[in-house]
């Protein structure tokens, strides 16, 4: 009952007319971001930090929420119309929703994303609201091993689930914790890496590694294969229109819409796993487990639903770590994060008691936003595809102004420029010679948190690591996590002995 | 340079990183730990090094030495790829190289481009503390359209300094973040501007 009146008294706040409309800003701008093919919804949410600056933490939490909602939708319309998918996450939204709109079912298509969307989002708030307190009260009796184990559980559940080579994206993940321990070190004060520069002594912000390595990467990397002159691929099929599923449609696709949002939900609690590897995840065990797997990729509804549902419902997912712990549960979380600390709030445990109000006022806007979403993304389909007639060398320049201007405004630092250019160049190298980027970003932001951790542990259990597995919690965390480091090794070696295995006979 | 050299290339380039860095973690002062077995604030660099030199160092072997096409893909790995394809991905699957192991060079009509852009890119981060915000971002912005492929100059001239004129409305008016105004006459020009948009 107490969460409810609290929740309202959120809805309320988000409702008085200012935040409504930061709230409304926030959707326009989180639907184009995730409509652009030239920029990603994590890059969107970093160009829109700098704004936030000046507003109350309230309306910039709104804005970056709202944001991240409804970047989370507005790609699938792209997707499905075009086969030009705005974001990463709706890659599997080609394979079923472009082949249904080949076939003539667009309108469907479109509605089957909209409704997965929506039920994935509203269910995964729900969830969230339900678990952010119990979580932030476990998390009060966790020690230094619990948290350490915890964030290295996250550091290396980003390097198994993404990129094509766990080494590559160890040696990511390695390169972002070293850049995390320059400067001056938070347990002795002692100087690491920082090379005679007064600017390094500050240490690197992870705003500008996220920057510079997803804003202005991404940039070159598009610029070293070619920009679109324009993105527009007005075929005539595409009417612009939605047919929502009927509700006998929906009951009949429960087991799909429930596997989407659950596997969205606890991907997205997963530190460093957001949207893009929700949806994957879920059509996979959706090509896995589905009653309609043999269809799916070539047309099939489900591939849709599960997809969408699964990213939208990554959204909740994200925020649990967060608010309850400290840990974004995602790129995009990562920036809200920075918005929370820049305004002087660390989110963690103690902040559902001393900031009860910000933190309902953020599950307020999560709920607001998927409602929002979902009427924009049923009334604004055409305009959201005129966007896409914007030629990218137009846009990407303009992206690479936002992402100084965001870098500079932070600290009204010039070297922060010079850093920001750097990690750029650094983000196109990762591209072109195939390391992840996000295990480097969340190296970044993990990394001081973890070796904090580790210190205090190290410290105070007089240098005894085992501690890690002794005690209950972070031992089973420990374990998962090691497991999940093996297991795409131990795969990988038994997929290579089969194929070279195959390979002799047939050449035999 | 042999295509098995440019393979190795950047987990080369990444180990001599590693002992130079390793090298330096070893200057790092690590008096305020005392003389005890308590570990210093050198030991989470040095362990994340050894890591990732092991990392680099083990690549660099399977590719040059043991000559395998072993490579652990991420769990997600397989699940970027329709499962309507799986069939024809499983038929080539033995023979071709891992994935991580592919890389696309860029098309030699866009190399030029890219470079003239991290150049660009280069010059305006290192420019607009002498030029100011509004005429770097103008040159910036025509610029960089030039070269990402736009054909008329004079729309992305007129672009390029419309943009930079609303971008300074935007943060300087709006969001009222400050920004760089430059130096000798590009200050004037700034401050003029300023005046004339109402900051001052």
């Amino acid at each position: 009952m107490e969460v409810l009146t609290h929740l309202l008294g959120g809805v309320l706040t988000v409702l008085s007319p200012v935040n409504f409309m930061v709230l409304a800003i926030g959707l326009v701008l989180g639907m184009l971001v995730a409509v652009l093919p030239g920029l990603t919804l994590v890059m969107g949410v970093v160009l829109a930090l700098p704004f936030t600056y000046k507003m109350g933490v309230g309306p910039a939490l709104i804005l970056l929420t709202a944001m991240y909602a409804s970047g989370t939708y507005a790609g699938a319309i792209t997707s499905i119309l075009f086969r030009i998918p705005g974001e990463p996450m709706d890659v599997p939204l080609l394979w079923d929703g472009y082949e249904m709109t080949r076939k003539g079912q667009a309108a469907r298509a479109l509605g089957w994303s909209l409704a997965a969307s929506f039920i994935g989002g509203i269910v995964s708030a729900v969830m969230m609201v339900a678990m952010a307190e119990p979580v932030a009260r476990i998390a009060l009796s966790f020690s230094s091993p619990e948290f350490f184990a915890v964030l290295f559980f996250g550091l290396i559940s980003v390097v198994a689930l993404s990129g094509d080579s766990v080494v590559n994206a160890l040696v990511s993940l390695c390169l972002g914790l070293l850049i995390a321990s320059v400067g001056v070190d938070s347990i002795y004060g002692s100087e690491r890496f920082a090379f005679g520069q007064p600017f390094l002594l500050d240490g690197i912000e992870f705003l500008l590694v996220m920057v510079g390595a997803y804003g202005i990467g991404e940039v070159l990397t598009r610029l070293g294969t070619g920009f679109a002159s324009t993105a527009s691929a007005g075929d005539g099929q595409a009417r612009f229109r939605t047919a929502l599923p009927r509700w006998v449609e929906i009951v009949r696709m429960k087991y799909t819409l429930l596997r989407g949002t659950l596997t969205g939900v606890v991907v997205g609690i997963i530190p460093g796993a957001g949207a893009t590897v929700s949806a994957f995840v879920a059509y996979g065990l959706e090509s896995q487990y589905g009653a309609n797997r043999k269809n799916l990729g070539t047309g099939a509804p489900e591939g849709i639903a599960v997809a969408k549902s699964a990213a939208t419902a990554s959204v909740g997912g994200a925020l649990v770590p967060l608010l309850a712990m400290g840990i974004p549960g995602s790129g995009a979380t990562a920036i809200i994060l920075a918005a929370f600390l820049l305004h002087g709030i660390q989110p963690g445990p103690q902040v559902f008691v001393t900031s009860t109000g910000l933190v309902y006022t953020v599950f307020a806007a999560v709920f607001l936003s998927i409602i929002g979403m979902c009427i924009l993304g049923y009334f604004a389909i055409k305009p959201l595809c005129k966007v896409l007639d914007a030629p990218e060398a137009i846009v990407s320049a303009f992206v690479v102004v936002f992402c100084f201007v965001g870098a500079f405004a932070a600290r009204n630092s010039l070297s922060d420029l010079y850093v920001i250019s750097v990690f750029g160049l650094i983000g196109y190298l990762a591209e072109r010679f195939r390391f992840p980027i996000a295990p480097l970003v969340l190296g970044t932001i993990l990394g001081p948190l973890a070796e904090t951790n580790f210190m205090t542990m190290m410290v105070s259990f007089d240098n005894d690591w085992t501690v890690l597995f002794r005690r209950p919690i972070s031992a089973v965390i420990m374990v998962l996590a090691l497991a999940g480091l093996f297991w795409p090794v131990v795969r990988g070696a038994l997929r290579h002995l089969r194929a070279t295995r195959m390979h002799a006979e047939r050449t035999r | 340079m042999s295509e098995r050299v440019r393979r190795v290339l950047p987990h080369l380039v990444l180990l001599v990183i590693t002992v130079l860095l390793y090298w330096e973690a070893t200057q790092i002062d690590t008096s305020a730990a005392g003389e005890g077995h308590r570990i210093g604030p050198d030991f989470w660099p040095k362990a994340v090094l050894v890591i990732m030199g092991v990392l680099c160092a083990y690549e660099i072997v399977k590719r040059l030495v043991v000559k395998t096409t072993f490579t652990a893909p991420g769990l997600t790995g397989d699940l970027t790829r329709n499962p309507a394809d799986a069939e024809a991905r499983d038929a080539t699957a033995a023979d071709a190289p891992p994935a991580a192991d592919v890389v696309v060079p860029a098309p030699p009509e866009q190399r030029w481009r890219l470079v003239a852009g991290i150049v660009l890119i280069g010059a305006f981060a290192l420019g607009v503390d002498w030029l100011g915000f509004f005429v770097a971002t103008a040159l910036f912005l025509t610029t960089f359209m030039l070269i990402g492929g736009l054909r008329r100059p004079w729309l992305a001239t007129l672009i390029g300094v419309a943009g930079s004129f609303v971008l300074i409305v935007i943060f300087m008016r709006v969001a009222y973040i400050s920004l760089p105004l430059g130096a000798g006459p590009f200050r004037e020009l700034s401050l003029a501007l300023l005046r004339l948009l109402g900051v001052s």
